[in-house]
Order: C-alpha cells, then sequence, then structure tokens
C-alpha cells in the first residue's frame, strides 16, 4: 500500500512540475506573439506546412463523417416524422461540435505530431543549440510560428471540415435517402444560428488550436534529444493533446449551451 | 568596493580573447570542474585536449554562455560572460563562431540559405551584397558549387565545411570547433586541418579546437591545454606536451590504454563481483 501511496505521490509531483512548466513555456511565448507578427513570412510557411498539408485528411475526414451522421440521424429523424431537418440535425452537430473536435483531433494527429518531432529532431541534432550560438532566438524563430501557424490554421480547418461534412450529408441525406433539397437546406438556413452555433463552433476550434498547438511546441521543445525522446514527444502531443481538446470541449459546452 | 562579476574587466584582455579564472561546475553531485584556470590568446589556435567526459564539450557551452558556472568567471574580450544580460550575452555570441560536431546546419535550408542565415537575421544587407559574401564563404571552404544543395545531400566532411562557412559569415573574432576531427576520412581531415589553419592566419581570428586527436593538435595548434579530472594538468605548445614526463600527459599523447585513466571503470573486483552474483 505504501508503494502505492509513493508512486501516486511521485506521479503527482511530476504532474503539478510538469503543469508548472507548460506555464511558463506559455508565459515566455506571450511576448513574441506581437513580435512575430510583423515576420508573416515565417508564419505563412508554417501555416503550408501544417494547415495546407493537412487538408486532404481534413476533406476526407469531414466528408465521411458528414455521411455518417446523415446515414444514423436518418432513422430516427424518420421515426419521428421530420426527416426535413436532416439538414439542419447535420449542420447543427457539424458547426458546432463535430467540425471543430474531429478536425482538431485529426490535426493534432497529423501536425502537431509532425511539429513535436520536428522541434524534437532540431534539438537532437544540435540546430537549436546552433541558433542560439547564432545568437538567434529559437522561440522567436522556430517555436513562435509553428504555434501561431497552427492557432490559425485550426478554425480553418474546422470550417472546411463542417462545409464538406455538411456536403456529404447532403449527398447521402438527398441522393441515396430522398430527403428533399429544398428542405435540406432552408432548414439549415433556418435553424442554424449565426452567434450561437457558428461563433461557438469558431470559438471551440480557436480554443483547440491554442491547446494543440502549444502542446506540440512544447513536447517538442523539451523533448530528449535522443530518438526515443523525440518519438515519446510526438506520442505525448497527440495523447495529451486530444485528452485535452476533449476536455476543453466538455467545458465550453456547458457554458455554451444556453439552459445549461 | 566590491566588484560585481559582470562589471569584470580584465587588464589581460589586450593579449588574451578568452581568459577563464577558477572556474568551478558540477552536474548533480558529480564535480565537472574544480578551479580551472587558463587564457585563450588572441590570434592563435588553441587546442583544448582531454580524455573522453572530462567536460570538454562542458567547457564549450561555459564559454559560450549556454551554461553558468557555479563559481569563478569567464571573460571574453575582458568582459564576463555569465551572468549578464540575454541581450548582451547575444551581443557576444555574434564575435563567436562554433562549428559542431554535426555540423548542425538547419535542414529546411539548403546550403546557401544556411550560410546567408545569419547575415538574414543580423544584417540589413541589400541582397546582392549578401549573394556575395555568401559565395565568397562558400568559395573559402571550397563548397561554392554545392550552394544549392540540401544538407541531407552533403557528407559528413562537406557538412562541417559549409558550417565553417556559416561560423565564418558573421566574421567572427573567435571560433570553436567542437570535435572537428570525429568521424571523417583521412582526405575529409586533411581539408578541415588545413581549413582552420588558413581561416585563423588569413583572417587573424582566435581559434579553440576541443579534440582528443593529438596527432592533427600537433599539425595545427598553437598551444594545447590538457583537461583532467575537472583542472589543467599540462598546458604549452604541443611538443612540450609531447615531451612533458607526467604519466597522465604520455598516456593521453602516446595513447596508452592503461595508466593513471583506468582501463577499467570504478566498481568492486571481479572475483567479488562474480561471488556476489552467485550468491544472490
Amino acid at each position: 500500500m505504501s508503494g502505492l501511496v509513493r508512486e501516486g505521490w511521485l506521479g503527482f509531483r511530476e504532474f503539478v512540475g510538469t503543469f508548472g512548466a507548460f506555464q511558463m513555456f506559455f508565459f515566455r511565448l506571450l511576448p513574441y506573439l506581437p513580435k512575430a507578427l510583423l515576420r508573416p513570412r515565417l508564419i505563412i510557411e508554417q501555416i503550408y506546412s501544417i494547415g495546407v498539408l493537412s487538408l486532404v485528411l481534413i476533406m476526407f475526414g469531414g466528408f465521411f463523417v458528414g455521411m455518417v451522421l446523415a446515414l444514423q440521424s436518418y432513422s430516427t429523424l424518420v421515426e419521428f416524422g421530420s426527416a426535413d431537418s436532416l439538414g439542419a440535425f447535420a449542420a447543427e452537430a457539424l458547426v458546432r461540435e463535430l467540425g471543430p473536435v474531429v478536425a482538431s483531433l485529426l490535426f493534432a494527429g497529423r501536425a502537431c505530431s509532425a511539429v513535436a518531432s520536428e522541434v524534437g529532431l532540431m534539438r537532437a541534432t544540435e540546430q537549436i543549440s546552433a541558433l542560439e550560438l547564432m545568437a538567434v532566438d529559437p522561440i522567436e524563430h522556430i517555436i513562435v510560428p509553428r504555434f501561431i501557424a497552427g492557432v490559425i490554421s485550426v478554425p480553418l480547418l474546422a470550417a472546411i471540415f463542417s462545409t464538406i461534412g455538411m456536403l456529404g450529408a447532403y449527398l447521402v441525406g438527398v441522393h441515396l435517402l430522398g430527403v428533399d433539397s429544398g428542405a435540406f437546406w432552408s432548414n439549415i438556413q433556418v435553424r442554424v444560428d449565426m452567434y450561437e452555433d457558428v461563433a461557438s463552433g469558431i470559438l471551440k476550434s480557436f480554443v483547440f488550436g491554442v491547446s494543440a498547438s502549444f502542446m506540440a511546441v512544447f513536447e517538442g521543445y523539451y523533448a530528449a534529444p535522443t530518438a526515443a525522446g523525440v518519438s515519446q514527444a510526438a506520442t505525448r502531443t497527440v495523447v495529451i493533446g486530444s485528452v485535452w481538446i476533449l476536455l476543453i470541449d466538455f467545458i465550453l459546452t456547458g457554458f455554451m449551451l444556453p439552459g445549461v | 568596493m566590491v566588484k560585481k562579476v559582470c562589471d569584470f574587466w580584465s587588464d589581460d584582455a589586450v593579449s588574451n580573447l578568452v581568459e577563464i579564472k577558477d572556474v568551478r561546475f558540477s552536474r548533480g553531485s558529480r564535480m565537472i570542474f574544480n578551479g580551472l584556470n587558463f587564457s585563450i590568446p588572441r590570434g592563435k589556435i588553441t587546442a583544448i585536449l582531454g580524455p573522453s567526459g572530462t567536460g570538454k564539450t562542458t567547457l564549450v557551452k561555459l564559454i559560450t554562455g549556454q551554461i553558468r558556472p557555479d563559481d569563478g568567471v569567464i571573460l571574453f574580450e575582458g568582459r564576463a560572460v555569465c551572468p549578464c544580460s540575454r541581450q548582451r550575452l547575444y551581443e557576444m555570441r555574434r564575435q563567436i563562431g562554433v562549428l559542431f560536431q554535426s555540423g548542425a546546419l538547419l535542414t529546411n535550408l539548403d546550403v546557401f540559405e544556411n550560410v546567408a542565415f545569419p547575415l538574414r537575421q543580423h544584417t540589413k544587407l541589400p541582397e546582392r551584397l549578401i549573394r556575395q559574401i555568401v559565395l565568397m564563404k562558400l568559395q573559402s571552404v571550397g563548397l561554392r558549387g554545392a550552394w544549392e544543395h540540401m544538407p541531407s545531400e552533403l557528407s559528413g566532411g562537406m557538412a562541417r565545411r559549409v558550417a565553417l562557412a556559416r561560423a565564418l559569415v558573421m566574421d567572427p573574432k573567435l571560433i570553436i570547433y567542437d570535435e572537428p576531427f570525429a568521424g571523417l576520412d583521412p582526405i575529409s581531415m586533411g581539408v578541415i586541418v588545413q581549413l582552420i589553419r588558413e581561416t585563423n592566419d588569413a583572417l587573424g581570428i582566435t581559434s579553440i579546437v576541443v579534440t582528443h586527436d593529438v596527432a592533427q593538435t600537433e599539425i595545427l595548434a598553437d598551444q594545447s591545454v590538457l583537461l583532467s579530472e575537472g583542472v589543467v594538468v599540462a598546458a604549452g605548445t604541443p611538443a612540450e606536451l609531447c615531451n612533458d614526463r607526467s604519466e597522465l600527459v604520455q598516456q593521453f599523447m602516446r595513447g596508452k590504454s592503461d595508466g593513471p585513466v583506468p582501463f577499467h571503470f570504478p566498481g568492486p573486483g571481479y572475483v567479488e563481483h562474480l561471488r556476489a552474483l552467485a550468491s544472490s
């Protein structure tokens, strides 16, 4: 039993230590953000590398999620005689919830793991030390552009995910299941609210972008300079980043849902 | 009045570019340096020698301000490296070029951009001038023809030469070579030795070569410093070190497998160890 308590205590101490390091690194990044915006070339390069190159995955993901959503929800809606609401149902689910969450999870798996590995490998191959010795701040040059690019990319990817998802739902709902096309789109127009649905989805995806991108640069920057260290950094980025996204989603949904 | 370390000014700064004064540094319970004292004279090539694990690379990190000594002071141009502001540390680093063992080239940039990188970061020179400077530096290391190559397309020796061009591009006062001969074939090694010598003499800079390659040191260095057990055990010209009567110096310079630096890592006796394993 005492062994368990000891292990628990050590785990708790490690958690507190990591959380402290997490906060310190975050506050270390903040002063660099305005300065980094003055050098947009580095950010644009990173948006291409982590955002644009994630597009295919996001589009495929959105398309299939939209199709599955239409298939799953149709049978229930038909029972209540509201099959025409399929479009609104799919759109609300995608814009408010599935778009931001699934796009962020896919982004964490594709782009954030790549960023963590890249930064970790830069440390292992002494590129970060070389920058420091060339009097170039690696936080400014390496970390901040990747972080900002991630924060910008995730809301855009989530929006694309939701849009493609709606197209997937349209294909299945209208062309496969026979829902009326006009009802499909007009219900979306009536039910989906700009502030309650779209804005909350954008806010969520922005927060997920901050969380996932920060996890990637933090894990990469502090990765042990070994092969195992780099792979652990990538794994931790995806695992912890995904858990964070789901946890934050629960909290934000609780605050945003009217009447909760 | 007590002088603050950051205000420290050495009168020897005219003749010595770097001075290491009574430096102590430890990692955990392990003492790496225990009162290290020596100077790097201006315009000379100084080799820092020592068996593996004596802290040669740690010394490079101390000189460049990547880590701080527990005690003592390191002076660059007569001014303390640590503690000082980040801005001053970066100002100092702009006067120092470091050649890493791996080259540490930025893998997302080609050879030209790697060499141009410090210029783009620290100057506002027109593109035409940057191009001329970079090509001149690449010409001096014999790799102007490889300016479009990516680091992954270079051999180890070529990567080190590109890294040397990058280290030289800001015209530093000091260049530190960390294990420049490790893992090189004889031709590449000869090229690097020649480049270090020519660069030092042509540009009038000061060089520190951190190595355990005695043969190359004898050809290259103006003075050598041998480290062991956290202190300087011998210093002088390579010839003086070769003639030193100390057992430790002789063991290192002649590459003997056993001596004051034991072949076996400290531990219990072999027989007792086997008996203990058998009885457990």
